[in-house]
């Protein structure tokens, strides 16, 4: 019982509640001669209703690029991004659709991929806060696995778009700092399991559609240790990423 | 003396400071009506401008869940596997889509007819794995129940990468994927998933690259 009651609440703070509170939802009139509406969000469903110039539908919600919508006697459906952009407020003013966030000037991104450190395979995950539209802060962890160790990465870094409004590929240059903990998988056990480095980076970024890009980045690493010689591994990677 | 010109100093930095907070503000206005004595005053108007906000369209892009099913361990049989699943869609045909899941490994048959020889710890027979995929809804379209239900629905193909710790061990894995999303309302989707985990090991003697096949059952929400 316990458990259950956790699950519910678990899920009430993921927003699926069984009770919801009531939401004002926004509501569009059509000013194009009418608007389609579809059994479903993609671009293959077929039409199953059509609500005509001057009526009122509620916006319920969105997926991806379309919106589930309810007419005025009740139907609902969903429609596209393009059409309901084109609906208006009661007032007279357009209605307020999002658009997708500008790529030269978002602010946050988060991603995954894949990569190479030091001839080992890499699992690479970020969050990227924009400061400007050329200047970010990166917050990278990743996970390298090799044959004779696994090490985890956290890092922090700064990074500089050279020219962000450059769409399709625009180079990329950063430095930073961060811990690696070393998880030894055959003996001898490393001298020092845990270190810190510093790293400078090279790589580019690119738009792909809507709101996913990707970026690929080089990485030259100093890696601090108590010897004589610091480890100075490289890195390279490749990656999807969505930004907001 | 110094000290007092100081804190005057300190104080006007203060103030100033202060205006500078408030400078994208207008200041209150404090209208005081100097009222000649012996007149009625004139009553000002208190209308509040009507501040009119339009809703938020929330967006549902979100899908969180969980699975049950069945992982075919190479060379230690198949077992029940379960995990958590969550993705983000980014457009009708693409999301990106993150898994956890846990198993237990059986005995290999060498084990089985050999029961004193023990390939891999008890401890070792734990089979955890996380991936992160990529997915494409290759056939998207409606499921007919009868005359007077449709669901909406996507075959999808997943392919990602991750890690799989088997044998007290983390590998690298490739994996790769099917599935079937079948929304039974527009917030509650059922999957049918098989997904191939594919790394190298070197468990029973030789280096070779093992695929760990698993089928699940799996129920999201969108959110």
């Amino acid at each position: 019982m316990p458990r259950l009651l956790a699950l519910l609440l678990a899920l009430q703070a993921f927003g699926v509640g069984l009770v919801h509170a009531k939401e004002q939802l926004l509501e569009v009139v059509v000013a194009e001669p009418y608007l389609e509406m579809h059994s479903g969000p993609g671009r293959g469903y077929p039409v199953v209703y059509v609500v005509g110039r001057d009526e009122v539908v509620t916006i319920l919600y969105s997926r991806t690029d379309w919106f589930k919508v309810r007419a005025p006697r009740g139907q609902e459906g969903w429609a596209r991004r393009t059409d309901l952009a084109l609906t208006k407020l009661a007032s007279g003013e357009p209605a307020p659709i999002p658009p997708y966030p500008d790529f030269a000037t978002h602010r946050w991104e988060l991603g995954a991929g894949y990569g190479v450190f030091n001839h080992q395979n890499l699992v690479t995950t970020w969050g990227d806060f924009g400061l400007t539209d050329s200047l970010d802060v990166e917050f990278v962890l990743q996970q390298a696995l090799g044959t004779i160790d696994n090490r985890y990465i956290a890092s922090i870094g700064m990074r500089h778009t050279f020219i962000p409004e450059w769409r399709w590929f625009s180079p990329t240059a950063g430095i930073g700092t961060g811990y690696q903990y070393i998880d030894d998988k055959v003996p001898p056990k490393p001298l020092q399991t845990s270190n810190q480095l510093a790293y400078v980076s090279l790589g580019a970024r690119g738009f792909i559609t809507r709101r996913f890009m990707w970026r690929a980045d080089w990485r030259k690493y100093v890696v601090f240790t108590n010897q004589n010689q610091n480890e100075e591994p490289e890195e390279w990677k490749f990656g999807l990423a969505v930004f907001f | 003396m110094e000290i007092r010109l100081s804190s005057v100093l300190l104080a006007a930095a203060l103030l100033s400071g202060c205006g500078w907070f408030h400078r994208g503000e207008k200041a209150p206005a404090q209208v005081v009506a100097e009222e000649p004595p012996g007149e009625p005053s004139i009553v000002e108007p208190q209308v509040n401008r009507r501040v009119v906000k339009t809703p938020k369209i929330k967006a549902k892009d979100f899908e969180l869940g969980g699975y049950f099913g069945a992982l075919s361990i190479q060379d230690f049989g198949t077992n029940p596997v379960y995990g958590v699943r969550a993705a983000y869609h980014v457009s009708e045909d693409i999301f990106l889509e993150g898994f956890l899941g846990r198993s237990k490994a059986g005995t290999t048959s060498l084990e089985d007819v050999f029961p004193d020889i023990t390939v891999v710890s008890d401890s070792g027979r734990r089979f955890t794995y996380y991936d992160l995929d990529v997915g494409y809804n290759v056939l998207p379209g409606e499921i007919f129940l009868g005359r007077g239900r449709a669901f909406n629905s996507a075959l999808y193909v997943t392919v990602g990468m991750g890690d799989v710790k088997f044998a007290d061990k983390d590998q690298f894995a490739l994996n790769f994927g099917m599935g079937e999303r079948l929304l039974i309302t527009d917030w509650l989707a059922m999957h049918l998933d098989v997904r191939d985990h594919v790394f190298e090991t070197d468990l029973t003697g030789r280096t070779k690259n093992v695929h760990n096949i698993e089928a699940t059952l799996g129920l999201t929400v969108f959110y």
